[in-house]
């Protein structure tokens, strides 16, 4: 495990002025991945994006966990929409070629 | 520089009550923020107009500042006077991340209340930088190597590696070249879309290429070897015997790079299109004669 790739979930909450429960209360229900090492808990480097957007629709939006991960799939599946969109797109291409 | 007009923007008249206001904010901001509509500038732009409206109507002082000098901005001292107390209500307000494209206020608030980019009323949050994104223009061969490329970014050199069997529309993050984060926070990071131009005589379909190629009628009934130009050199093509017009034939391997995957390719595949001869001798012409007999 590279640890450069983690970050304390406590030290995310200082800097992002973030309440430790609402992270956690994100972890139980499945949209944040943590993991444990030495008793402190971190959070994935590559995750933050997604943290930080939940830690703004919470913030400055008033959506509650529910909200955040119904917004989260429907963001999820809007992304995976626009991939296929551009495989078909490409797909297009070679035959209008 | 033109009047803004904030309860127009939020879609209330002047006797809104701080309720109305907060619920319009709410109602607006969950419509068109930028985190809930990605990549939709127009989401984005309408977004910075809420928040800058809500950044006055919700704060009593720069809203009775508004009511009573908004459409005279322009004029007057107690003109003057707002612009003085300038300093004093910036070190008030918070900023509004940057994750997305924008982020400033208007020059009509600007000039009325000074450069603060408040969202959330004094919440100093760090947040990460803007994500900056660029488009990069490629043809068939430059996508087929993995090779180095120079792109400036905001006035800055950036050396990247375009990593061979890149699609067309793909889109990679290069980590912390975007905007500064505010209050502290990381930087942002840069997108960069590729655009692989098409090409006239290679197609591609994911991995693989097609290629047509003229065949001539002698080894399309005969059969021989073709020399075929792939993008990785020329690469020589048994033709079976009596190989028809349009028949394509698959070369293993001999497609674009799979992306990120070295050492592994997609295949090629090539149709043949047999040429008839044509300016026949008189010979010839017996000898075909004779053949459409037998």
């Amino acid at each position: 495990m590279e640890t450069d790739q983690l970050i304390a979930t406590e030290r995310f909450c200082t800097y992002y002025n973030v309440n430790f429960s609402f992270v956690e209360s994100l972890q139980e229900i499945g949209l944040v991945d943590s993991i444990t090492i030495e008793e402190t808990q971190y959070l994935r480097v590559p995750h933050l994006n997604e943290i930080e957007r939940m830690v703004r629709l919470h913030d400055e939006l008033d959506i509650n966990r529910e909200g955040i991960e119904a917004v989260h799939i429907l963001l999820h599946r809007i992304n995976e929409m626009k991939n296929e969109i551009q495989v078909l797109k490409n797909r297009l291409r070679f035959y209008e070629g | 520089m033109s009047f803004v007009d904030y309860y127009k923007t939020l879609g209330l008249d002047k006797t809104a009550s701080d309720k109305d206001i907060k619920n319009a904010y709410r109602k607006l901001a969950r419509k068109f923020h930028p985190d809930l509509n990605p990549d939709d500038k127009d989401a984005q732009k309408k977004f910075q107009e809420l928040n800058e409206a809500n950044e006055v109507l919700s704060d009593p002082e720069k809203r009775k500042k508004y009511d009573q000098y908004g459409k005279d901005w322009q004029h007057g001292e107690e003109y003057e006077r707002a612009r003085q107390s300038r300093a004093r209500t910036q070190s008030q307000e918070g900023s509004w991340y940057a994750g997305n494209e924008g982020g400033g206020f208007s020059d009509f608030f600007e000039s009325m209340f000074g450069s603060s980019g408040g969202f959330g009323g004094g919440k100093q949050t760090r947040f990460k930088g803007q994500d900056y994104k660029a488009e990069l223009q490629l043809n068939l061969a430059d996508a087929y190597a993995t090779h180095k490329q120079t792109l400036t970014v905001n006035g800055k050199n950036i050396r990247i590696t375009v990593p061979a069997g890149i699609e067309n529309g793909q889109t990679i993050k290069i980590a912390g070249h975007g905007g500064p984060g505010s209050n502290g926070g990381p930087n942002g990071d840069l997108y960069i879309t590729f655009s692989v131009a098409n090409d006239e005589k290679y197609r591609r379909s994911g991995n693989d290429i097609h290629i047509k190629e003229d065949l001539n009628l002698y080894t399309a009934v005969l059969g021989g070897e073709l020399v075929v130009e792939t993008l990785s050199g020329k690469v020589k093509l048994p033709v079976k015997p009596e190989t028809q017009n349009g028949a394509t034939v698959r070369l293993k391997g001999k497609g674009f790079p799979v992306y990120k995957q070295e050492g592994s390719f997609g295949d090629l595949y090539v149709t043949f299109n047999i040429k008839i001869p044509t300016d026949l001798t008189d010979r010839q012409k017996e000898l075909f004669t004779e053949l459409s007999k037998s």
